[in-house]
């Protein structure tokens, strides 16, 4: 199935399907664990985990790295056992863990240099220009780094072999919001390469703005998985809009025949919601009003999350 | 099997802890076998207490770093997240551990045959007055072996701890333990030997028994025989950590 191929080169499968997870179970005791989980990652794609904290998105990927063994049910990558032939797989992939704390070797640099060897990536240009593009001062001793300069580390490491398959557990988690657009352009130009990303978050923008595809987990079971193309099709469009007095305002209240989802009167906005191609009728029922702006709210990944969490109608 | 990258990292993160140890006892030994003051004590003090309590310090906090403490701290995830395999990993670990230590009583080793040659030590000086001539070389060495042998023993077990347990508080405990009742045995016992009698019965509680530096000093062969109960605690408890490292679920 999987020829021995090396770093660096996408490697050759017959199966479409790089990451593949069917049936699995892994029962922590007292409701907790991740229950029966099915869902298949493609070549190419970007793959989003969201849920809450403690709703199996660490233990699912603890378990496609090989580190835990299902109860029940199994995964695997490129068509090989997750747990059973770690080591081989461990030659296509790159992981963010969850929890960052490095080997006591000194400095960053001398983990990414000790880093490179395991993974016998020779380039060592590649890795001085990941580490400018996070601005990362590897020479910093690891025991002193920030947060966010451990994550920086712990991204360059994953990246430098330019794996077929990325795992991140919350990549973005300490960095700055700069950084985060950094991440994510990082992403997409390994997507673009063609390397296959599962990444869980709870960061929606990075999801929105990188995912094909969402997997929605809650209390370790799968709630819902979402194409990013189709998802916000035939969902009510969303408008803010602003007024500039209290009467304008309450009077549109009382007469409009738009539905209104939400209202803040203390700061005279209030999001109507609209179904498709109904735009036109905006303007016809605000066109007596006052009007000081109307902006357009794509309905985001996290209002589809508040959507199904909740198991009502999107409030802002 | 062995993982050069990983044996680089072990080197590094371990190098304050075996440097200071094997200093601390290197400069002991010159300081035993060239004092007037202290010379008479080089065999019960430095031999019969030094060789294994030193050794049994480091081998208690670096077991526990090589394998248990990394797990624990979730800095493992880096090593197995490379295609290096668990057993590669342990039998890394192992190697560095044991090649540690006998590279702590080669120095120290060294550092008495320089010392003893310069100024040579007569038997009678050491408390055996039945016994003829000076410390010779040959003994020196033999004495070294044993104690290292045994002090392997000790390393082995911390490190099936260090294997087993995915928390350090349990693997320091256990092999703290360990280490501990055997290195005090052992001191009891050397009283009992002294001449208390009722101290007599803890050389069976402790595997520094194996150790016998009195056997090589009368130039009988109890020693060498003595080797192979420590060797092959060595050899089982570096298999049963490396066993179950290789299967267990980790946290990373």
């Amino acid at each position: 199935m999987l020829k021995k191929s090396k770093i660096g080169a996408i490697a050759d499968t017959s199966d479409n399907e790089i990451i593949k997870v069917s049936g699995l179970t892994r029962d922590f005791g007292s409701g907790k664990g991740i229950f029966d989980f099915d869902f298949s990652v493609k070549r190419g794609e970007v793959f989003g985990i969201v849920g809450t904290n403690g709703s199996g998105k660490t233990t699912t990927l603890r378990h496609l790295m090989g580190f835990m063994k299902p109860d029940s049910g199994s995964c695997e990558i490129m068509g090989l056992d997750c747990r059973k032939n770690t080591a081989e797989i461990m030659k296509h992939v790159g992981y963010v863990p969850g929890e960052i704390d490095f080997p006591d070797v000194g400095s960053g640099t001398s983990f990414l240099k000790i880093q490179a060897e395991f993974l016998k990536v020779t380039d060592r240009e590649y890795i001085s220009r990941l580490a400018d593009m996070f601005k990362l001062d590897t020479d910093a001793p690891l025991k002193r780094m920030s947060k966010g300069m451990k994550q920086k580390t712990a991204l360059v490491a994953a990246f430098m072999s330019r794996p077929d398959v990325l795992l991140l557990d919350e990549p973005s988690t300490g960095l700055d919001p700069l950084m985060r657009d950094t991440l994510i352009e990082l992403i997409l130009s390994e997507k673009e390469r063609g390397a296959t990303v599962l990444m869980s978050s709870h960061i929606f923008k990075e999801l929105d703005d990188t995912a094909d595809r969402v997997l929605f987990i809650n209390n370790g079971r799968q709630t819902d998985l979402i194409e990013k193309e189709s998802f916000s099709k035939g969902k009510p469009r969303t408008y803010r809009l602003g007024f500039r007095s209290y009467e304008e305002y309450d009077s549109f209240v009382k007469h409009t025949a738009l539905d209104i989802a939400y209202e803040n009167r203390k700061y005279l906005h209030l999001d109507v919601s609209l179904t498709e191609n109904a735009v036109n009728k905006l303007f016809e029922e605000t066109a007596g009003f006052d009007i000081r702006y109307m902006k357009f709210r794509p309905f985001t990944l996290e209002d589809h999350y508040t959507e199904i969490l909740e198991g009502g109608k999107y409030s802002a | 099997m062995l993982s050069l990258p990983l044996l680089k990292q072990s080197i590094r993160s371990n190098a304050v802890m075996w440097g200071s140890i094997t200093g601390v006892m290197t400069l002991l030994c010159i300081q035993f076998s060239m004092l007037d003051m202290t010379r008479s004590l080089l065999f019960t003090i430095f031999y019969g207490m030094m060789t294994t309590i030193l050794p049994g310090i480091y081998v208690l906090v670096t077991a526990n770093k090589l394998l248990a403490s990394q797990v624990d701290r979730g800095s493992m995830a880096y090593v197995l997240s490379t295609p290096i395999k668990r057993s590669a990993v342990t039998f890394t670990q192992a190697f560095y551990l044991t090649g540690s230590l006998i590279l702590m009583f080669g120095i120290q080793t060294l550092a008495h045959l320089a010392a003893n040659a310069a100024n040579p030590i007569a038997m009678s000086t050491l408390g055996y007055t039945m016994l003829q001539g000076d410390l010779t070389s040959k003994m020196i060495m033999q004495v070294n072996l044993s104690a290292l042998m045994v002090c392997i023993a000790l390393a082995a077990v911390c490190f099936m701890f260090s294997g087993i347990f995915n928390s350090s508080k349990y693997a320091v405990g256990l092999s703290g333990a360990f280490v501990g009742v055997s290195v005090l045995a052992n001191m009891l016992a050397m009283f009992g030997k002294l001449g208390v009698e009722g101290l007599k019965n803890f050389k069976y509680l402790t595997i520094c028994s194996f150790y016998d530096y009195q056997s090589v000093l009368f130039a009988n062969n109890d020693w060498i025989e003595k080797m192979i109960y420590p060797a092959l605690i060595a050899l089982a408890a570096f298999a049963a950590g490396s066993l179950v490292f290789r299967r267990k679920e980790m946290s990373l």
